[in-house]
């Protein structure tokens, strides 16, 4: 039993070491800023999510208690990853790309970003 | 009743008259009054003690180790000033109820005279030196208060600030003085130091100690040299000129050299520095009073005459002399208080006070006639006044006395000065009351009511029964109070009328005579002096003021340019000397300590730091990227913490790395994206070496440290031994915050709460400034995006707010024995907020904060100092933490130490304060129209609605 749970340990480590390197080489592979935005994605989620995995089972094993606290860090990163690529994947459009270079926005004439209200002076 | 009570009771009743003044003025004169009268009354119930010849004496241990205890003893000589000053007080506050109008705000008046008043009869009362000094100084600035009551005249605001100049200026040279007076003695009892007589006159230190205190007297009883601010302190209301220079501020410097006679008189240092000085005064102030026609100036420089009259009398150093000065002392205080308040109720009917342009009241104001003639007659010294009395006394006294060896030099100026006093006092009552009556006067003049004439009557009907009955009216209080002065031995008081045909009595004949033909030739004699060229002190005077402040102000600009580099340059180049000088005169004991084996983990670290360090030295002219790059720094210093088991220190480093970053974000936004390059390449390379210098030193110094132990025994040890048993707690870290070193925990979170005070005050100046418009019609040099407040970022903030402050509760609760506590719990608090000003904008976040955030820091530093004041009640010392463990099922047992409260307190004043900073630099940000309606700039709900409808919260 110990041994199984000591190889699925092992293979989680192995496994989150693969995704942080492929998304740290994604990060210096990728030419263009919104596909290089995909790549450190890998490595939060599937890298660190196996590291806690990993962890979690650990102490399970050798101290004999259930830990959660890995829980509450898979919770905060899931909720601030998605923002920080968001916010990245803004400045980008707000500081490379005009209305013209982008794919039209479905229903709305433009993109949030580019969508600056005319009445807000700070914003002109 | 207690000399505590005495002495306290002034000040304690100060409260009342600022506060009664809603309830009228009469409330207000009245608490006041009531105060004073209480005070008296105590000090009435002393006085047959004090007369038998005891000394009544109340000790309490203050600051011992400074040897600073408020000790109070009351001989003769302090009660015949603490009467005077309570007695005088009573009556000037009547006078003032009536002489200051509606629009004077009365009951800040009050607080002022008391608040005086207190100073003063703590002087008179000090049986500690250094304590005296404490209410030495209290004087001077109460006076100020009170010299500049109408802050409206500007006469009045320079006259103060002369005042405190001067007085100020000689109090410090007073403090000097008194300090080697109590090393020479070893005590700073006054009543051991006028023991010392021998020890004192003998020490090489003797001849700086007298000079020293002696200017701190000359200062403040306005003698020559400095007699010139007394003059300009007559643009105070009438009352207080009559408080302050009859009975009070200007005989506080004859007190402290009638205190000090014992032990400081006798020598011929103090016979040629008193006396001369005092005869100078005499005869300056009696010869320029004769030309003014002010009043108020006359009476004032007739007060500085006497006051030189009577400092002449202590420095002849007799004791028979020493005797007249206290009964002058006395006798000037009845008529010159009169006489003030006569000056007032002429200034008050007629709304003038020159005399040019009065003369004939007489028929108009009897009474007020009848009071100033008695007593100018008595300040002339006519008899059968008081003021004949002491006048006879002192010119008995000048005949005796040889001043380098000449006999007649000093009774003759004495004459001199003697005449010129008859002259202007006639003046007083001639020039005013005599004559025919005009038709110009500015008002109507008529007698006043009861309120305006009863003190001033009081004080002449003192001064016709001193004159009559001397000996049965103050004789025992004079003898109490003189043999107090003179110290050791026994002198008798007797004064009469009739001496028979002695020296004095021509002397005086003289006087009068002369007196009497100087005013009839005053008009000619006034035409020669206002043409002739004299030095005008207030101009001598604001020039050497205006010169010190140029010199100042040079200095101060040499030193701060408001180049920032420069201090850095200064500051570093000092400690290098500093480091140099240590370097090359200490020794270093060999390395104790092993290398420890270096791992990967801080190989890691040391090349992250490094390398942001160095970018941030390549980079630091693009200020976001270099701001980037020193949260890189910080993040490590604070892996490094917890590599080196210091969990505490990397929480606080790291939640404080974060509000750092979001504060320096906003202040960058008002601020160039880049560093001009300002300084010439030979500076810049001065700084490169300057820093490299010290960055290399700091470096070695800090590796040679950790290669040794310690030269004397860690403190460590106590703290980890004492933490749990004393502290109830096991974080050593926060039971040494909160516990230990509690009191400096307070220190710290009170000067965090005036941090934020003050950027909040900063704040508001600028932005009633002309820098406000400037930043509405700001233009950004960089195009806005759009969506400032984005939906995802809105939604997330929101879910973890509450998660964010449960964290901060959890580090707060269990700070005492984990890693944790306040401060900490306190940042991770203003993060949660913070998150909340950035996701839905500070506008729209501060619109839905309630509490400001004053009123946090407040009530934080309030909780921990309540906190700390509970241990009082137990009979501790302030801070004394408790603790103790309850058992309430079904809950498992838990600690409870009031360490947690003070911890509260802590929170409460960290979160404050890193929000007012936040709110204050955001203030900067605002524009019309820049508060959102909406949390989000986009909300998919809104749509579906339509843009108009909706105003809910998503």
């Amino acid at each position: 039993m110990d041994q199984i749970i000591e190889i699925l340990i092992a293979a989680c480590l192995v496994i989150s070491g693969v995704f942080g390197i492929v998304g740290s080489y994604g990060l210096i592979k990728l030419n263009d800023p919104m596909s290089r935005l995909h790549a450190p994605t890998k490595a939060t989620t599937l890298g660190v999510g196996g590291v806690l995995i990993a962890s979690i089972l650990h102490s399970m094993l050798s101290e004999n208690h259930l830990s959660l606290h890995e829980l509450l860090i898979t919770l905060f990163l899931f909720l601030t990853a998605p923002i920080t690529a968001n916010f990245i994947a803004k400045a980008h459009i707000h500081r490379h790309e005009t209305p013209e270079t982008l794919p039209p926005a479905g229903e709305d004439q433009k993109w949030a970003t580019h969508d600056i209200p005319q009445d807000n002076p700070a914003a002109d | 009743m207690s000399l505590f009570l005495i002495a306290a009771l002034p000040f304690l009743g100060a409260v009342f008259p600022a506060l009664l003044i809603r309830a009228g003025r009469n409330a207000s004169s009245m608490a006041a009054g009531s105060v004073t009268l209480l005070a008296l009354v105590g000090l009435l119930i002393n006085a047959p003690a004090v007369i038998r010849g005891e000394v009544i004496t109340a000790r309490l241990d203050w600051l011992p180790w400074l040897g600073l205890n408020a000790n109070f003893f009351l001989d003769g000589l302090g009660l015949l000033f603490a009467g005077l000053i309570l007695g005088i007080g009573l009556l000037i506050i009547l006078y003032a109820r009536f002489y200051l109008s509606r629009e004077d705000p009365m009951g800040q008046f009050y607080t002022y005279l008391l608040l005086f008043q207190g100073a003063m009869v703590g002087i008179v009362l000090s049986d500690n030196i250094l304590l005296l000094l404490v209410f030495w100084e209290l004087t001077s600035l109460s006076s100020f208060l009170l010299i500049g009551y109408w802050k409206h005249l500007p006469e009045g605001r320079q006259g103060a600030r002369m005042a405190l100049a001067v007085t100020g200026s000689g109090g410090l040279a007073m403090i000097g003085g008194m300090l080697i007076l109590g090393n020479i003695v070893g005590s700073y009892d006054l009543t051991v130091i006028l023991q010392n007589k021998e020890l004192i006159q003998s020490s090489p230190l003797y001849l700086p100690a007298l000079i020293l205190i002696l200017l701190g007297c000359f200062t403040k009883s306005a003698q020559f040299p400095f007699h010139f601010w007394l003059p300009h302190a007559m643009a105070a209301p009438t009352p207080v000129s009559a408080y302050l220079h009859s009975a009070t501020m200007v005989k506080a410097g004859l007190f402290l050299m009638a205190r000090m006679w014992p032990v400081l008189a006798g020598t011929s240092e103090w016979f040629y520095i008193v006396a001369t000085t005092g005869l100078v005064t005499m005869l300056l102030g009696a010869v320029i009073a004769l030309f003014k026609d002010d009043l108020k100036a006359l009476l004032a420089f007739s007060t500085v005459s006497h006051l030189g009259l009577i400092t002449m009398l202590l420095g002849f150093g007799t004791k028979v002399a020493a005797m007249a000065a206290v009964f002058h002392i006395v006798n000037h205080a009845t008529f010159k208080a009169a006489l003030f308040m006569t000056a007032g109720i002429v200034d008050h009917e007629t709304h003038t006070r020159d005399i040019k342009k009065l003369g004939g009241l007489r028929h108009l104001m009897p009474l007020t006639f009848t009071i100033a003639t008695i007593a100018s007659l008595s300040m002339a010294g006519i008899p059968p006044f008081n003021g004949f009395l002491s006048k006879e006394k002192m010119l008995e006294e000048t005949v005796h006395t040889v001043w380098m060896g000449s006999h007649y030099l000093v009774p003759a100026l004495a004459v001199l000065a003697a005449l010129f006093s008859a002259a202007y006092s006639f003046r007083y009552i001639w020039h005013v009351f005599m004559g025919p009556v005009r038709h110009s006067y500015p008002a109507h003049p008529h007698d006043p009511g009861p309120g305006l004439w009863l003190a001033p009557g009081f004080l002449v009907t003192l001064v016709v029964l001193i004159g009559l009955f001397p000996n049965t009216m103050v004789g025992p209080l004079v003898e109490t109070a003189g043999n107090a002065v003179i110290g050791g031995g026994h002198e008798h008081f007797h004064a009469k009328i009739w001496h028979g045909f002695t020296p004095a009595l021509y002397m005086s004949m003289i006087a009068t005579v002369g007196g009497i033909a100087l005013l009839m030739s005053q008009r000619r004699l006034a035409a020669v002096w206002d043409a002739a060229r004299r030095p005008e002190a207030k101009e001598i005077f604001d020039a050497l003021i205006a010169a010190v402040t140029r010199a100042s102000q040079w200095f101060t600009d040499a030193l701060h340019n408001g180049a920032l580099t420069r201090y850095a340059a200064i500051f570093v180049v000092f400690t290098l000397a500093l480091a140099g000088y240590a370097y090359s005169t200490g020794t270093m004991a060999a390395p104790t300590r092993e290398m420890l084996p270096v791992s990967a983990m801080p190989i890691v670290g040391w090349i992250c730091i490094m390398g942001a360090t160095a970018c941030v030295v390549a980079f630091h002219r693009n200020r976001l990227l270099a701001l980037v790059l020193m949260g890189i720094v910080g993040l490590v210093v604070s892996m490094g913490f917890n590599y080196l088991s210091a969990p505490d220190l990397a929480l606080t480093q790291i939640s404080v790395e974060v509000v750092t970053i979001v504060l320096l974000l906003l202040a960058l936004n008002f601020m160039p994206k880049e560093t001009p390059v300002e300084s010439t390449p030979a500076r810049r390379i001065r700084d490169v070496v300057l820093s490299v210098t010290a960055g290399l030193g700091v470096g070695g110094l800090i590796y040679a440290l950790l290669g040794r132990d310690f030269s004397a025994p860690s403190i460590a040890d106590y703290h980890l031994e004492n933490s749990y048993s004393g502290g109830g707690g096991t974080n050593v870290v926060n039971v040494i915050l909160v516990d230990f070193r509690g009191f400096d925990t307070f220190g710290e979170i009170t000067v965090l709460g005036i941090a934020a005070v003050v950027i909040y005050a900063l704040t508001e100046a600028i932005l009633s400034s002309r820098v406000r418009a400037r930043l509405l019609n700001r233009v950004m040099d960089t195009p806005q995006a759009g969506d400032a407040h984005p939906l995802m970022m809105v939604v997330a903030t929101r879910v973890m707010m509450p998660i964010a402050l449960m964290v901060a509760a959890y580090i707060f609760f269990r700070g005492h024995n984990l890693p944790g506590g306040g401060f900490i719990a306190g940042l991770i608090a203003a993060i949660a907020v913070i998150m909340q000003y950035m996701a839905s904008g500070f506008g729209w976040a501060a619109e839905r904060q309630r509490i400001p955030y004053h009123g946090i820091i407040g009530s934080g530093v309030l909780v921990a100092a309540v906190t700390g004041m509970g241990a009082w009640f137990n009979g501790l010392p302030f801070l004394t933490s408790a603790f103790g463990y309850v058992h309430i099922e079904p809950l498992e047992e838990f600690e409870l130490a009031t360490a947690a409260l003070f911890d509260l307190g802590v929170f409460l004043a960290v979160v404050g304060a890193v929000m007012l900073a936040l709110e204050s630099l955001a203030r900067f940000a605002w524009q019309p129209g820049i508060i959102p309606e909406h949390p989000m700039d986009i909300n998919p709900e809104r749509d579906e609605d339509g843009p108009q409808t909706s105003g809910q919260e998503a």
